[in-house]
C-alpha cells in the first residue's frame, strides 16, 4: 500500500491508496454525517448527506464513495456544506413522518438525530407519501413502513451483497420508488431467509421487527442493551439483548435482539434468523430450566443433576448390555460448540464403542 | 461475443408482454437471475411496468400547445387504454401519440374518433403519413433551411444516404493518431447536451490499458423539445452507422451498442435496414453491432444510466468520476456519443477538421436545431452553431404571435425572455446566462402563454422522470411541483413558493446527475424573468 498525502480541513494527513475520504476522516475523528453508508456494502453515494468539498472540483463529492488521491485537499465544514446539510435534511423531512413518535415505532430514526445535530429546518411542509408497502405481508418478523423509508437502499444492497439472497429490490421510480418483493409477495414466498439484516441496516426504522410493534413494546431507545453470545450455534455471534427493565414487575424482559455495530465483533453486525428473532424461548413456559426424570408414575419430576446423569448412564449401559453398542446412536444439537461436539463423539466412540454419532447441522 | 445474462432482462420482460404478475418469477426460473431484480427492472420502465396501456399521448409543452389534452380526453372517452406520457421526440409533429411502441405524428381528435374504440385502429391522418407512398411506419418531419448549399452542410438531411463506406476506409488509412488530430481540429463538441470536446473522449478510450473497449450510441432522445436524432436516423442512418464504425475502429472496439428509446420503432427499422446493407457488403469488417431498446425512461439518456440499462439494471445514473471513458459498460472503457455527434464523424473524415470548424458561427460546426411551439414550420434545421433565435425562427417561417419566452435547449435549460432573442444559441453564450444549449430543443412561447402553466409542464416532466435514487431530486422534483400546485390553487397567492430558492439550490448542489441539477431551472428562471405571471 502506497501512502497518499492529503489535507483535510487544513491538516496534512497520510492516507492509504484506496481509502475513501470518509474512512480517513473517521480515523482522525472528523465527523461526516452518513445515512446510506455501511462499511460492508459498496458505496452507493445516494443519500447525499456526506458531501464534502474538494479543492478543484466544481461539485461537492460524496465522502463515502470518493477515494483519496495524492495531494487532495478536502474541506468537511464550511458555509456551503452547512447550507447543503440543512437544505437536504429539510427536504428529507417533507417526505417523512413529522414526529419521532410517529416514525420511531421500530428502531431509532437517525434522520431526527441528524436534523437536530445540524439544526435543519423541519417546517417546509409535508408531502403525501407515494411509496407503497406490503401491509398484508403475513411473514411473522419483518414489517416495512414505507412512510419512514428514505430510500438509502441499505436493505436491498445488504440483501444482495452480504446475504446474496436478493429477496427485496428497489421498485418503481421517482417519488414512488419503494422497497418491494417480486409481485409484492409476502417475504415468506420469496427467497428471503429472515436474517433480519435489512432491519438492522435501516437508518430510520422503516424496516422494523414486527413482534415488538404488534406487542406494543417500548421504542428501542428506551430499552437496555445487554451484550451476550448467541447460544443457537457454535459460531458464537455477539448479540445485544434489548431488555425492557420495567417489564414483569421490574424483573425485566428481553423484547428484542439487535446486532452490535458493524466492525466491533466477529459477526460484523450480522445475525441469522434464530439469533435475531428466536428469543421467545427465554421466558417460555415450556422452557426446561432444571433436570427432570420420569418417575414410576410416568410423569417427569424435578431432580438433581447427579441423579439425572446417573439415571441416563444406567439407561445407556443397559441398552449396550442387552443389544450391543450399535443399538445406541448419539445426536448432538447444532447449538453445541465444536468442543462439545468433539466430546460427544468421544462419548460415542471411546465410551460406548459405536460410530453411530451425528450432529443435527451436519447435513 | 456473449454478454452477462442480466443484460437480457429488459428484452425478456418485453417478450413476455411486460412486467405482468408471474412474469418476473418465470424469467427468474429460466435464467437464474434473482426474481426481485427482474421485478425491480420491470417496474422502473413505464413501457414494461404498464403494458396494458396501449396508447400514450405526449403531454410535453409543444404537444400540449397543440391540443394534446383534447386528444387525451377524446381517447379516454372513447374507451382506449390510454395514459399521458413524457415527450415522445415528436414536438415538431404535435400532438404526438404512441401506439404501443410506434409514434404517430400529429394525431387529431377526429383520428381518435375514427378508431372507434379500438386502439389497434388508431392512425394519424396527418399529411406526413397520408401521402400515398407512405404508411404510418414511414414518416419524417420537416427539415431545413430551404435552399441550403449542401457543401456547407454536415448532415445534409435531404441528401442521399451513402453506403460506400468511403469515410470508414479513409479513416482506417489515416489511423487513430492522425484522425484524433482531425477531430481536435474540428472542435466537435458533444451534441447530447454537455458539449464536451469529442476528441478528449476518443483519445481517453484509446489510451486505456484495458483492451476490451466498447462504443455506445446514445439514441434515447427524450429531452422535451428535442427530435433531431430521430430525424438523422430516419434520413441519414448511413452517417450514424459509419460514424460508429469509425469510432470502433479508431478506439479499438470490436462491439458497438445502439441504445434507441423504445418509442423509436420507426427509426429502429430504418437503422436496421441500413445496417443490413453495410453488413451484407462487409464494409466494416468484424465490428459487431447490437441494438438495444429502451422501455420508457428519460433518465436512460444520461450516459451512465444508459450503461446500467444496457447491463439490464434499473436506469439509475452512476457516480462520476469514474467516467465511462475509464469505467463504462461492464466496467470496460467505453466511448459513448449522441446520434448527432457520431453523424458528424464521416463528414469530418471526408472533408477535414478545419472545414467543420469553419462552418460554425460562434462555435465549431453546424448544429441541428429543433424548433417547436409557436413558429410557422416546426422542424429540424441545420444551421451554423451560434445563430440566434430570430435567425432560427426565420428559417422556420417566422413566429406565430409575439415572442414572450423561449426554452433554448430542452426543459433542462429553463426559460429565457424575449430580450435574449439575439443571444447566440451556443454552448458558451447560453451557459453565461445560467441556461444551456443542451440538446438544442428550442421551444418558442408567444404572448398567449401563462408562464406558470408552462413551468408546470416541465416540473411534471421531471417529477415523472426522476430515477428516484437521490433525495435532492426524488423529493425536490415532487416538492417543487407540489409548491407550484399550491401556489396556483390559492387566491390570493400565498407563501407556497418560499422555499423554492433553497430547494433549487439543494437540487443543483446535491443531486447525483444532471436531471436533478437542472430540474428547478424552468421554475427559477421563470420566476426571475416573468415574476408578474406568478402574481396574477
Ligand atoms: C438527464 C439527462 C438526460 C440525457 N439525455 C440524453 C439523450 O437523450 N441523448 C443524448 O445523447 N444525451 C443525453 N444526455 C447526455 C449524456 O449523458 C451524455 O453526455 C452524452 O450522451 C454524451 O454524448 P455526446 O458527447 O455526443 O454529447 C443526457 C444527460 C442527462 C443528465
Ligand atoms: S431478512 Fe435477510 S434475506 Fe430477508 S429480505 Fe431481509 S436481508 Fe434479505
Ligand atoms: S427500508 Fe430502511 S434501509 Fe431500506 S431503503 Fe428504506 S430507509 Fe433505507
Ligand atoms: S438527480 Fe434524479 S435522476 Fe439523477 S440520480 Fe438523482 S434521482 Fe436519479
Ligand atoms: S453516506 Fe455518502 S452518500 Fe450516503
Amino acid at each position: 500500500m502506497t501512502d497518499r498525502s492529503i489535507t483535510v480541513n487544513g491538516h496534512p494527513w497520510q492516507a492509504q491508496e484506496g481509502e475513501t475520504i470518509l474512512e480517513v476522516a473517521a480515523r482522525h475523528g472528523v465527523e461526516i454525517p452518513t445515512l446510506c453508508h455501511d462499511p460492508r456494502l459498496k458505496p452507493a453515494g445516494a443519500c447525499r448527506t456526506c458531501l464534502v468539498e474538494i479543492d478543484g472540483w466544481r461539485r461537492l463529492a460524496p465522502a463515502c464513495a470518493t477515494p483519496v488521491t495524492e495531494g487532495m485537499s478536502i474541506v468537511t465544514e464550511n458555509e456551503r456544506i452547512d447550507r447543503h446539510r440543512k437544505t437536504l435534511l429539510a427536504l428529507y423531512m417533507t417526505d417523512h413522518p413529522q414526529s419521532r413518535e410517529e416514525s420511531e415505532r421500530g428502531a431509532p430514526d437517525q434522520l431526527f438525530d441528524m436534523v437536530a445535530r445540524y439544526q435543519a429546518p423541519s417546517d417546509w411542509g409535508v408531502l403525501e407519501n407515494k411509496r407503497q408497502g406490503r401491509p398484508d405481508d403475513r411473514n411473522p418478523y419483518i414489517q416495512f413502513n414505507p412512510e419512514a423509508c428514505i430510500l438509502c437502499a441499505r436493505c436491498t444492497r445488504y440483501c444482495d451483497e452480504v446475504e446474496s439472497v436478493s429477496a427485496i429490490t428497489l421498485a418503481q421510480r421517482g417519488s414512488e420508488t419503494t422497497i418491494a418483493t417480486v409481485d409484492a409477495e409476502s417475504l415468506l414466498d420469496t427467497t428471503c431467509e429472515m436474517c433480519g439484516g435489512c432491519i438492522d441496516v435501516c437508518p430510520t426504522g422503516a424496516m422494523a421487527e414486527k413482534i415488538p410493534l404488534v406487542r406494543g413494546d417500548k421504542p428501542e431507545r428506551e430499552l437496555e442493551k445487554v451484550r451476550t453470545t448467541c447460544n443457537y450455534c457454535g459460531v458464537g455471534c455477539q448479540m445485544d439483548l434489548n431488555v425492557d427493565p420495567d417489564a414483569r414487575e421490574g424483573q425485566g424482559k428481553v423484547v428484542k435482539v439487535t446486532s452490535p455495530p458493524v466492525g466491533t465483533t466477529t459477526n460484523d453486525g450480522n445475525l441469522c434468523v434464530k439469533g435475531r428473532f428466536a428469543y421467545d424461548f427465554i421466558d417460555h413456559p415450556d422452557r426446561l430450566t432444571q433436570p427432570l426424570v420420569r418417575g414410576e408414575d410416568g410423569e417427569l419430576h424435578p431432580t438433581t443433576w447427579d441423579d439425572a446423569l446417573a439415571k441416563a448412564a444406567t439407561g445407556l449401559r443397559g441398552v449396550t448390555e442387552r443389544h450391543g453398542p450399535d443399538a445406541l446412536g448419539f445426536v448432538s444439537s447444532s447449538r453445541c460448540t465444536m468442543e462439545e461436539n468433539f466430546l460427544m463423539q468421544k462419548l460415542s466412540r471411546a465410551v460406548f464403542h459405536t460410530n453411530n454419532v451425528h450432529q443435527c447441522a451436519a447435513t | 461475443m456473449t454478454h452477462p445474462i442480466r443484460s437480457s432482462i429488459p428484452d425478456e420482460l418485453q417478450k413476455a408482454g411486460g412486467k405482468l404478475e408471474g412474469v418476473a418469477r418465470e424469467i427468474a426460473q429460466r435464467t437464474g437471475i434473482p426474481e426481485a431484480h427482474i421485478y425491480g427492472v420491470g417496474s422502473f420502465f413505464h413501457l414494461l411496468d404498464r403494458p396494458h396501456q396501449k396508447v400514450r399521448v405526449c403531454t410535453g409543452l409543444s404537444c400540449r400547445l397543440a391540443g394534446a389534452d383534447e386528444v387525451l380526453k377524446a381517447a379516454s372517452e372513447a374507451g382506449l387504454p390510454v395514459e399521458s406520457c413524457s415527450c415522445l421526440a415528436g414536438c415538431d409533429v404535435p400532438p404526438a401519440v404512441l401506439r404501443e411502441r410506434r409514434v404517430l405524428p400529429a394525431v387529431q381528435v377526429e383520428d381518435v374518433k375514427r378508431a372507434g374504440g379500438d386502439w389497434q385502429r388508431l392512425r394519424s391522418s396527418s399529411p406526413l403519413v397520408a401521402a400515398p407512398h407512405r404508411k404510418d411506419e414511414h414518416w419524417s418531419g420537416s427539415i431545413g433551411p430551404e435552399n441550403a448549399d449542401p457543401s456547407q452542410l454536415v448532415f445534409d438531411l435531404r441528401g442521399k444516404p451513402n453506403f460506400t463506406g468511403e469515410a470508414y476506409r479513409k479513416a482506417a488509412e489515416m489511423g487513430p493518431e492522425a484522425f484524433f488530430q482531425q477531430l481536435e481540429d474540428s472542435g466537435l463538441q458533444g451534441r447530447g447536451g454537455a458539449g464536451f470536446p469529442a476528441h478528449i473522449k476518443w483519445k481517453g478510450v484509446f489510451q486505456q490499458q484495458e483492451t476490451t473497449r466498447y462504443v455506445v450510441l446514445n439514441a434515447d432522445e427524450g429531452e422535451p423539445g428535442t427530435f433531431k436524432d430521430r430525424e438523422v436516423m430516419l434520413r441519414r442512418p448511413d452517417l450514424v452507422l459509419e460514424g460508429l464504425a469509425i469510432a470502433a475502429r479508431m478506439v479499438g472496439a470490436k462491439e458497438v451498442f445502439l441504445y434507441l428509446r423504445g418509442e423509436f420503432e420507426v427509426p429502429w427499422a430504418t437503422m436496421e435496414s441500413a445496417l443490413r446493407r453495410f453488413v451484407d457488403a462487409g464494409t466494416f469488417g468484424d465490428i459487431q453491432f447490437h441494438f438495444h431498446a429502451g422501455h420508457g425512461a428519460y433518465i436512460c439518456g444520461e450516459e451512465t444510466a444508459l450503461l446500467e440499462a444496457l447491463e439490464g439494471k434499473r436506469g439509475m445514473p452512476r457516480l462520476k468520476p469514474p467516467f465511462p471513458v475509464e469505467v463504462g459498460l461492464w466496467g470496460k472503457p467505453t466511448l459513448i456519443h449522441n446520434v448527432e455527434t457520431i453523424a458528424c464523424i464521416p463528414p469530418i473524415v471526408q472533408r477535414g477538421g478545419s472545414w467543420f470548424r469553419e462552418l460554425g458561427k460562434t462555435e465549431p460546426g453546424t448544429k441541428l436545431y429543433c424548433i417547436s411551439g409557436h413558429v410557422q414550420r416546426p422542424g429540424t434545421y441545420e444551421l451554423p452553431l451560434g445563430i440566434d433565435l430570430d435567425e432560427l425562427v426565420e428559417a422556420a417561417g417566422g413566429y406565430l404571435g409575439t415572442l414572450k419566452a423561449f426554452s433554448p435547449g430542452g426543459a433542462s435549460s429553463g426559460f429565457l425572455p424575449a430580450s435574449e432573442r439575439n443571444r447566440p444559441l451556443s454552448f458558451q453564450a447560453l451557459g453565461e446566462v445560467g441556461s444551456m444549449l443542451g440538446s438544442a430543443g428550442v421551444v418558442v412561447l408567444n404572448e398567449t402563454v401563462d408562464m406558470k402553466w408552462a413551468v408546470m409542464q416541465q416540473l411534471e416532466f421531471f417529477e415523472a422522470e426522476s430515477c428516484g435514487q437521490c433525495a435532492p431530486c426524488r423529493i425536490g422534483t415532487y416538492y417543487l411541483r407540489d409548491s407550484l400546485d399550491k401556489h396556483m390553487a390559492s387566491q390570493p397567492r400565498t407563501e407556497s413558493l418560499r422555499h423554492v430558492a433553497d430547494t433549487a439550490w439543494q437540487m443543483n448542489e446535491g443531486s447525483i446527475c444532471g436531471l436533478g441539477q437542472a430540474a428547478p431551472l424552468p421554475l427559477t428562471t421563470a420566476l426571475r424573468h416573468f415574476p408578474e405571471d406568478f402574481e396574477r
